[in-house]
């Protein structure tokens, strides 16, 4: 066996052997599922309110029969009172809004919360069919054909649902959870791999042993890049899962498959290798600068927002992937993600991504293995 | 043959102003070893026996002078000469989460021993230094002891020629310590070449056939035991030593 292989073999052998180095590959994957599922629940309990939570309306008038009609339609609970009473009422919670009138204007009293956002959408669609039936009689008593009047246009829809907004929302939510867990999977052996073995006292015997510090340092780079690729893969696999299980359970999901194509699934494979190698990368390079392996930790602590907070913006902003974007490392990753998501995976893309990435661990891994080979790295 | 020219190592530090300043850990230390020969080198702490020995072992780089192995250096041969070396200091830490088994395994095979008589060299040093009871716990479960046993027998697995040992048996109780003079010795016997810093006198006394010592990164005296005492009009080597420094200071 090489001397690649000797070292590879023992950090690996090191690295699963240690409780906590093994609790940091997995502690963000199990994550994950309770991500997608709770929410999927938090979605679909905003989406599909039930109107009891909403419908009890007051009034501090006295509703004509036409009124009452609609609002028994609307399935509106109407509480009568005065405005002092109402107001009171509203207070304790006990209507989730109350009308006022004053001659023809009528006033919607609330305050701006959830429940009340929901009791105005209600009382807007009360009012407009309240409107709509005043102004149907006052055509028909002046002996105008109403339908001249209300149908002097039609207005059709026809927006087509080409994507699920909240299915698209949480696998992209997932995808970050991932870059987050590789992340964090990287800093835990990247620290104790350097900074770890030079407080142990372990980098003295190792760098008495006949290895070239290039073997040294691919070693140890492989192995975290390994922790982080399992990481990674271990995330995709319970997303995935957790998606299939949302998908059948979920109404928010409706006639749509949250589950990635074959060819998606590739290139998510693909740029989970690529980024774990990137973020080992960076990790060792931090760390092997530290002294000790709580110094290197508060010098990683930068890095697991800047790995994930360019993509979390760049998500909620609306940032679409383009070849230079593809050069920009940590963005290009999520937005690669986002396409991979919509299924609409350009390669040139791909391949800029793995430049950029490839020439980035070739620059860290000369510096570290610069660094290895000056006695500095003892100091 | 083991040759050390003229070797010094300077270091930069920060003083109380935080300027740097300058200093020299080694300041133009030669010596020879021949094979079979122990070498003590000796001195307080701080006089720069570990930069020395660090040197020697390819840990640090020399700022000037040579180190000879034979007909190889550092420059030309570093893998090769680092094949034949052993380096063991009271600082030196295994890995924890091996057993001692692995571990022994893992030095044969990065040094290059044969796998076919690494199995058999492995059994033979357990029986040697009576391994054979903890061979396969984790190294973090050993005692003092035999952490130290493990150290030796991994320093042994490749059957280096040149040892180099560095405050080897300080903070050792005597029986460990005696582990480690017994080692010594029996290499000895078998023409090794063997650089043995420590500060404890009497020990170097014992087994050193020549012996350096060193102040201030300087070589104060050299030779064997008994030319040092001679020439000190001293009988024993802590004696030697106190009168070649001008005796206790505060420094």
């Amino acid at each position: 066996m090489s001397n690649l292989g000797n070292i590879l073999k023992k950090e690996l052998r090191e690295m699963f052997r240690d409780k906590k180095s093994l609790m940091m590959m997995l502690i963000i994957p199990i994550l994950i599922p309770a991500l997608v599922i709770g929410m999927s629940a938090l979605f679909e309990a905003q989406t599909n309110k039930p109107i009891t939570d909403y419908n009890k309306i007051g009034f501090d008038y006295e509703l004509s029969e036409m009124e009452k009609d609609i609002a028994d339609n609307l399935d509106i609970k109407v509480i009568s009172g005065s405005t002092e009473e109402l107001e009171d009422k509203y207070s304790n919670g006990e209507i989730d809004l109350y009308i006022t009138k004053d001659g023809s204007i009528y006033t919607i009293n609330g305050e701006d919360n959830e429940t009340s956002t929901y009791a105005t959408s209600l009382m807007d669609t009360y009012f407009a069919t309240y409107k709509e039936a005043l102004q149907t009689n006052y055509l028909a008593s002046n002996n105008i054909n109403p339908t001249d009047v209300t149908s002097i246009i039609t207005v059709n829809k026809d927006i087509k649902e080409t994507e699920n907004f909240y299915g698209n929302y949480i696998v992209n939510y997932g995808f970050l959870f991932i870059i987050m867990a590789i992340t964090i999977s990287a800093t835990y052996p990247a620290t104790d791999t350097t900074a770890g073995e030079k407080e142990r006292g372990t980098l003295e015997t190792l760098l008495t042993f006949p290895i070239k510090s290039r073997d040294i340092i691919i070693g140890k780079f492989l192995s975290v890049s390994l922790s982080s690729i399992i990481t990674g893969i271990v995330s995709l696999i319970l997303m995935l899962i957790s998606l299939a299980y949302a998908n059948g359970s979920f109404e928010i999901y409706k006639d749509t498959n949250l589950m990635l194509s074959t060819s998606s699934l590739i290139f998510a494979v693909l740029v989970i290798i690529a980024y774990s190698l990137l973020v080992s990368g960076l990790c060792i390079a931090i760390a092997s600068k530290s002294k000790t392996f709580k110094e290197a930790q508060s010098a990683l602590t930068p890095l697991t927002f800047i790995c994930f907070f360019p993509g979390m913006i760049a998500f909620m902003a609306g940032v679409s992937s383009s070849p230079l974007l593809s050069l920009v490392p940590f963005l290009n990753f999520t937005l690669l993600f986002q396409d991979i998501v919509v299924g609409n995976i350009d390669i040139v893309n791909i391949l800029l991504m793995s430049l950029s990435t490839i020439v980035i661990i070739t620059l860290v891994l000369v510096v570290i293995i610069k660094q290895y080979k000056s006695e500095k790295v003892l100091f | 043959m083991l040759e050390v020219k003229d070797l010094k190592k300077k270091f930069v530090k920060y003083n109380a102003k935080r300027k740097k300043e300058e200093f020299y850990a080694d300041n133009g230390i030669s010596f020879k070893a021949k094979d079979g020969e122990i070498i003590g080198i000796l001195g307080p702490n701080g006089a720069g026996k570990t930069t020395l020995l660090r040197m020697i072992a390819g840990i640090l780089e020399p700022t000037s002078g040579t180190i000879s192995f034979g007909k190889l250096d550092y420059l030309h041969n570093e893998i090769e000469i680092k094949k034949n070396i052993a380096y063991l200091s009271g600082n030196t830490k295994l890995y924890n989460t091996l057993s001692c088994y692995e571990l022994l395994k893992m030095c044969g095979n990065i040094y290059g021993v044969e796998e076919s008589k690494l199995e058999e060299r492995i059994k033979e040093i357990s029986k040697k230094l009576n391994m054979d009871s903890f061979m396969y716990n984790r190294i973090e479960n050993l005692s003092t002891g035999q952490t130290q046993r493990v150290n030796i027998a991994r320093c042994l697995v490749h059957d280096p020629k040149y040892y180099i040992l560095d405050e080897a048996t300080s903070g050792l109780d005597i029986i460990s310590s005696q582990i480690i003079l017994d080692f010594i010795k029996e290499e000895k016997k078998r023409g090794k070449i063997i650089l043995y810093s420590t500060h404890y006198m009497e020990e170097a006394e014992n087994i050193c056939d020549n012996v350096i010592m060193i102040d201030k990164g300087i070589v104060i005296k050299e030779g064997t035991p008994s030319e040092i005492k001679k020439s000190t009009k001293t009988t024993n080597l802590r004696d030697a030593f106190f009168t070649l420094i001008g005796g206790v200071s505060n420094e």
